[in-house]
């Protein structure tokens, strides 16, 4: 069976899926013309060749759905062309760091709702206490010791000379609202172990182990955790995020392939994490608009592709 | 109607089949959402500038952003814009 990645509807095999596209790109269908662009092909030439493209983009045989996730995420982010928000975030400037402070604090304050639709709708005590775990480090923090990557995130602003109720009072930018309602429609809507994927996969941006997995970078350059290159307050931020995000992602990751199998519904994952990633793209886009509104050469880093 | 070899003027693709009309030229686009952005550049490049057509487009970038030069006789407006999935304005800056 394969499911079609725009309108979810099922084909006996990827040659029928291939014959799907090729029906919907005659009627330029949007949803479908658009997906091809981005993911497979932008060339007409190619429509014999679909099945066979559209096979090999899906395929989990061999690696699993796990590494799968990976590779695609490793492919939007960290590939020949990297996200013009990575590329700005190898040596931030403070409009790079004001733009993620303003627009993330929405995206944790949504990524604890999404872990808890997948709270209130598991059954499995290794899934609870894992997204309990998670919802901790990142919302509401071990102690004193151990502030949340949330309360890192308000400090890091507040290092730029930021007044944490300003940062607070800031509403999303629109891009980061559209972003939001996706992820909280997945949770809604979408069986947990679909959450889970479309969440936890999110964390690989962060994961210093990607260059292990084909990136030509990482999510910035760790030289400059060392010296004077950032405050104290981002070098904490990122730190966290970098120490945790491993774990986070992988043993999560784990999960949602172990259940995925037992339940039959490995399509549906891989569906639901493909419309995260590209949430998570548009968002990551919005970090970079609002440092525009800071810096306007921040520009440079956009509109460098082919 | 078979696409031209430079594909949808927006985005480059040879999908679909959608023809329209923009400034008196008739243009190949991959889909509506292409036509709507093409269209989007066109209009702000214009809207800006006052100009009462443009001559001449060019892009480089991608979905998550492209800088165009767009010409109108002896003068150039560089700017870049951003659309959403539907084809809204999302962002958009001019370059010097
Ligand atoms: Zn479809
Ligand atoms: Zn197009």
């Amino acid at each position: 069976m394969a499911l079609c990645p725009v309108c979810e509807s099922k084909s006996p095999s990827f040659e029928a899926l291939g014959v799907h596209f090729a029906e919907e790109t005659k009627k330029s269908d949007v949803g479908h013309v658009m997906w091809l662009n981005r993911n497979v092909t932008k060339d007409k030439e190619a429509e014999p060749e679909l099945p066979r493209l559209l096979e090999g983009f899906f395929d989990i045989d061999g690696i699993g759905l796990s590494r799968w996730i990976k590779t695609r995420f490793i492919e939007r982010f960290f590939g020949k062309r990297p996200h013009p928000f990575v590329l700005a975030l190898q040596h931030p400037t403070k409009p790079v760091l004001l733009g993620y402070v303003l627009e993330h604090q929405h995206f944790l304050k949504q990524w604890v709702r999404s872990l808890s639709w997948v709270l209130a709708k598991t059954d499995s005590p290794e899934a609870t206490r894992e997204e309990l775990d998670n919802i901790t480090t990142e919302f509401y923090g071990h102690g004193s010791d151990q502030p949340s990557h949330y309360e890192l995130l308000l400090r890091m602003g507040e290092s730029f000379g930021l007044k944490r109720e300003d940062i607070l009072a800031t509403p999303p930018l629109p891009a980061t609202a559209r972003a939001i309602e996706t992820w909280q429609s997945i949770g809604r809507t979408r069986h947990w172990v679909e959450t889970m994927a479309a969440m936890h996969s999110l964390e690989l941006i962060a994961n210093r182990d990607v260059k292990r997995d084909g990136a030509t970078l990482t999510y910035f350059d760790p030289r400059i955790l060392e010296g004077g290159a950032v405050t104290n307050e981002t070098r904490a931020f990122l730190w966290e995020g970098y120490e945790a995000d491993v774990e986070h992602s992988e043993v999560p990751l784990e999960m949602v392939e172990r259940f995925a199998g037992q339940l039959g519904i490995i399509e549906d994952v891989q569906f639901t994490f493909l419309r995260s990633m590209e949430a998570f793209d548009s968002y990551l886009m919005a970090r970079l608009e609002r440092g525009m509104q800071f810096d306007g050469g921040l520009a440079a880093f956009i509109g460098g592709g082919a | 109607m078979k696409p031209p070899t430079a594909g949808c003027a927006l985005c480059g693709a040879t999908w679909g089949d959608d023809w329209e009309e923009v400034d008196g030229s008739r243009l190949f686009f991959c889909c509506e959402v292409c036509a709507k952005q093409y269209r989007g550049i066109v209009g702000e490049a214009k809207r800006r500038k006052g100009w009462a057509a443009v001559d001449k487009v060019e892009m480089q970038g991608d979905f998550r952003g492209r800088v165009c030069t767009v010409r109108y006789g002896p003068e150039t407006n560089k700017f870049l814009i951003s659309f959403f999935e539907d084809g809204e304005l999302r962002t958009f800056a001019e370059l010097g």
